[in-house]
């Protein structure tokens, strides 16, 4: 390694890092922006009472027990209520693929973060129903 | 046998009383007049002195002064970040302000509020005044830093000399520092940073000796001054490249960050700082890569010479930031040297080639013609 | 030694508080700027992945699996499936077959990037550990695309694999492959051509291959030495495709150290390690065939296991990652399971490798093993 070969390698490097400087920035402004969530990101659930037959398939295929099943709550002819407890749920998908009746789907709404931790355990209301759609929240609009 | 003259005694007491109530009336009098004058005076002092000196007091506070100084410094931290968030495909400061403008400012605030935590193992009061000292005296060279022709606070026939005697003191006060905060690794730290300033001093100094030699002065105004046919630069390329190595070396910014290896000791002698000692070390960094940034405008940008039509004051941020770029570009570019490495390749390379550049200036000065009126012309 | 000198030793804890040192702590002893003794601790990470998998059952068990090492999920998650598939005598179908071999390649790709970044920042340049990390998000892109999670992707399942390929996925991965084949000479350059990088990687961390051998080393440390010992080649799993790739076994050889590697020739060796994964994808994306991507019968069969141990393994980014498991007749969960990452090796091979060194080479010796907190813990 000669001297003048170092040099080489110095200036090879320089002109990496100075071209880099008029490149465009990768990260996104989050809050403001958003990425585009593909159509199988796992986020939250949303239960479908209406085809739900109470079979606890969902119950039984969760590995870290946040799935909760209340078969009296009835509302429809043999539905049964979920309680999710998204402190523990690990997003791992099981549940989605062990519901035969196409009951339980993931959202695309991944930032659950909430004020206090209680407002994590989701009782069945909020788990049949989506407050916010995942894109229409999102854009630009908040700039 | 003796006659009293009653009437005569009180006639002499009433005068007397009436006299006596007079002097006393003086001299309330006399105590509220010199109060009076004595207030004027002060009043009349401060305005002589505001009034004689106006133009240095602003010179020395507001503009190329203590504000202009911690304003530049702070826009130039924001500066540092937004570059180095550019080359690393981010984004640097965005929220506060206008391009994150303000983030600096509420950065300073957020930490200057911090809780001080003091370790148990420390000097406590040394721990307290240290990092006000360092900044102070970080900040003290400015004042001879040449920011125009009429834009400057001091003017000293030796400022060259005195920079460098100021900068020579940073070292031994983070020494200190780490010495006395109490922790392993902040030991280690504070003698990485002497060692930083054991290898970088003699060639930082030996390169700076050419441009000084080229102008036959030692003040930097003279040498900014001599330079408005042609910068030095042109003239010494390689004794740029060893004064922009060795000040960042002398700094202890990234390629040579030993003192402060995030990796190796978790932050070096700042290790066990918080709060506000934290936020005084940390801007006493980047004044003291502001200074060497200055330095370098004045010694080989021509100081205020430059663009015309625009105040001189102007080229010279205007270089100055330039000459900041370069310094983002090289600390994002190499890897962190070992502190025996640093040693090792400022006094191999950057020394020789420092000396020899010294040499070339004395042959050039006797030998070429002409050389000597070019650059000490004006 | 004599017992005078260790008067003047100074102990330090690196870690667990430590910057670089995310969690795991080793106690060094100083003599100066030596490093005269280590002393790697383990412990601080264990959350009993063992006990973990003998109450998950045979589905749920590869998801603690690749909570072991996020970074190579789709490789993490394999021994323990191929040891279900063992016991369960699970035929899996070819698509599936190719399906895991490619991301599992992915999945070391994406891991080397992060340990190109992680090892630039312990070398202490902070630009190139953000470049391979953006490059790296394109990968997880990737995966999100395919299974919906970026990290823990939960792929595999005893009989198959869980989501099919789309087009939109196959587009997403070759624009990956694209993108890091494109930057790749650039690395080079930053990484094994700066000779600031040269400087602090050199005969740092030197050891042969017998020593490697004996301290348990595998993977990517051993294979630097020039021993070409690769699961992929020596042990030939049915399950997985690479048969059908025409591939060599990369290795390196030191002419300065025959048959020793030093962190440079580590650091040479997973560029050679990312070539060929990248090679073995872009042979393996045109022989997917079509068909069912999971045994019909993997469901049922993997509910209740028969009596049996079997004995998964797979060349990880790291190592050698394997995994015994034993199961009870009619077993819904493992009777036992024991987890072997390659990291336990690689963490105290250091016990060996750092006295002698200087205190800034510590980090550089970790680093350049790469071992991962959660794969010597469990």
């Amino acid at each position: 390694m000669g001297f003048f070969s170092t040099l080489g390698e110095i200036f090879t490097i320089l002109k990496h890092v100075f071209s880099q400087v008029f490149e465009r920035p990768f990260t996104v402004l989050y809050p403001y922006e958003d990425r585009e969530h593909p159509e199988r990101t796992r986020g939250r659930h949303i239960h479908i009472r209406e085809k739900c037959t109470a079979c606890a398939q969902c119950v039984r295929a969760c590995p870290v027990v946040a799935i909760r099943i209340d078969k009296s709550d009835r509302k429809y002819e043999k539905d049964a209520a979920l309680y999710f407890d998204y402190t523990r749920c690990i997003f791992c998908g099981l549940c989605v693929q062990a519901c035969r009746f196409n009951a339980l789907f993931h959202t695309k709404v991944v930032d659950l973060s909430e004020p206090e931790r209680e407002r994590l355990h989701y009782d069945p209301e909020r788990i049949e129903t989506l407050d916010r759609d995942p894109l229409e929240w999102r854009g630009s609009r908040f700039r | 046998m003796m006659q009293v003259n009653w009437f005569q005694i009180l006639i002499d007491w009433v005068y007397g009383l009436i006299f006596w109530v007079y002097d006393v009336v003086n001299w309330i009098v006399g105590i509220i007049l010199w109060v009076y004058n004595w207030v004027w005076g002060v009043i009349f002092w401060i305005w002589d002195l505001v009034f004689l000196n106006l133009d240095f007091l602003i010179k020395a506070i507001l503009f190329p002064g203590l504000i202009f100084v911690v304003l530049a410094l702070i826009y130039t931290v924001w500066f540092t970040r937004k570059m180095w968030g550019r080359i690393q495909m981010r984004r640097g400061p965005f929220h506060m302000g206008k391009f994150g403008g303000l983030q600096l400012f509420a950065d300073a605030i957020k930490l200057i509020s911090k809780e001080v935590i003091i370790p148990d193992g420390s000097r406590r009061w040394m721990y307290r005044i240290l990092p006000s000292i360092l900044l102070v005296i970080v900040l003290l060279p400015f004042a001879f830093i040449p920011w125009d022709a009429t834009w400057y606070i001091a003017d000293l026939s030796v400022s060259l000399v005195l920079v460098f005697a100021f900068l020579a003191a940073v070292p031994i006060l983070a020494l200190l520092i780490g010495w006395i905060s109490g922790s392993k690794y902040s030991l280690i730290g504070g003698f990485r940073a002497a060692n930083n300033q054991f290898a970088a001093e003699i060639p930082i100094i030996m390169s700076s000796v050419g441009p000084a030699l080229l102008a036959g002065s030692l003040s930097l105004m003279a040498i900014s001054g001599a330079q408005s046919s042609v910068w030095y630069v042109f003239l010494l390329p390689i004794n740029f490249v060893t004064f922009l190595v060795s000040s960042v070396v002398a700094v202890g910014t990234f390629p040579f960050d030993a003192p402060v290896a995030d990796s190796e000791i978790i932050f070096g002698w700042r290790t066990e700082l918080s709060g506000v000692y934290f936020t005084l070390t940390y801007f006493a960094e980047f004044a003291e890569q502001m200074l060497y940034s200055a330095l370098m405008v004045v010694l080989f940008f021509g100081g205020a010479s430059g663009l015309p039509f625009l105040p001189g004051f102007v080229n010279f941020i205007i270089k100055f930031l330039i000459v900041m770029f370069f310094f983002i570009i090289v600390t994002s570019s190499f890897y962190r040297l070992r502190q025996d490495q640093i040693t090792r390749y400022c006094w191999k390379y950057l020394l020789p080639l420092s000396m020899l550049n010294i040499i070339l200036v004395l042959f050039g000065l006797a030998y070429i013609d002409g050389l000597a009126a070019l650059v000490m012309g004006g | 030694m004599s017992p005078d000198i260790l008067d003047e030793a100074i102990e330090i804890w690196f870690g667990p508080q430590h910057v670089s040192a995310h969690g795991w702590a080793a106690k060094l002893t100083l003599i100066g700027d030596y490093i005269v003794e280590c002393d790697p601790h383990a412990g601080y990470f264990h959350r009993s992945a063992e006990k973990v998998l003998e109450f998950r059952n045979f589905r749920q068990g590869p998801l603690v699996m690749e909570r072991l090492c996020m970074l190579e999920s789709f490789l993490m998650e394999y021994p323990y499936v191929s040891a279900v598939e063992q016991i369960a005598g699970l035929e899996v179908p070819e698509r599936a077959r190719i399906m895991r071999t490619i991301l599992m390649e992915a999945s070391r790709i994406h891991s080397l990037q992060f340990w190109w970044g992680q090892f630039a920042a312990e070398l202490g340049l902070f630009t190139m550990l953000l470049w391979p990390w953006v490059d790296r998000e394109y990968f997880l892109d990737a995966f999100e695309e395919l299974t919906g999670s970026r990290h823990a992707v939960s792929f595999n399942t005893p009989g198959g694999v869980k989501y099919d390929f789309t087009d939109k996925f196959l587009k997403k991965l070759d624009r990956a492959l694209l993108r890091i084949e494109e930057r790749l000479p650039k690395f080079k350059d930053m990484l094994l051509h700066g000779p600031t990088f040269r400087l602090r990687t050199k005969n740092v961390g030197l050891f042969s291959a017998e020593q490697g051998l004996r301290w348990g080393l595998s993977g990517p440390n051993i294979k630097a030495c020039g021993v070409p010992m690769d699961l992929r080649k020596d042990k030939p799993d049915s399950n997985l495709a690479y048969d059908l790739a025409d591939w060599e076994v990369p290795t390196v050889h030191n002419e300065e150290h025959p048959g020793q590697s030093d962190a440079y020739d580590r650091m040479v060796q997973r560029f050679l390690e990312v070539e060929t994964s990248i090679n073995i994808i872009r042979q393996l994306l045109p022989q997917i065939p079509e068909g069912p991507i999971i045994d019909p019968k993997a469901r049922a069969k993997a509910n209740r296991l028969p009596e049996g141990e079997a004995y998964g393994r797979v060349e990880g980014t790291r190592g050698i990652t394997s995994l015994w498991l034993k199961t009870t007749e009619k077993a819904q969960t493992a009777y036992r399971a024991k987890i072997r990452g390659p990291c336990f090796a690689s963490y105290y091979a250091l016990k060996h490798l750092v006295p002698g060194s200087r205190f800034a080479d510590f980090i550089v010796i970790f680093g350049s093993l790469d071992p991962y907190p959660g794969l010597w813990d469990r």
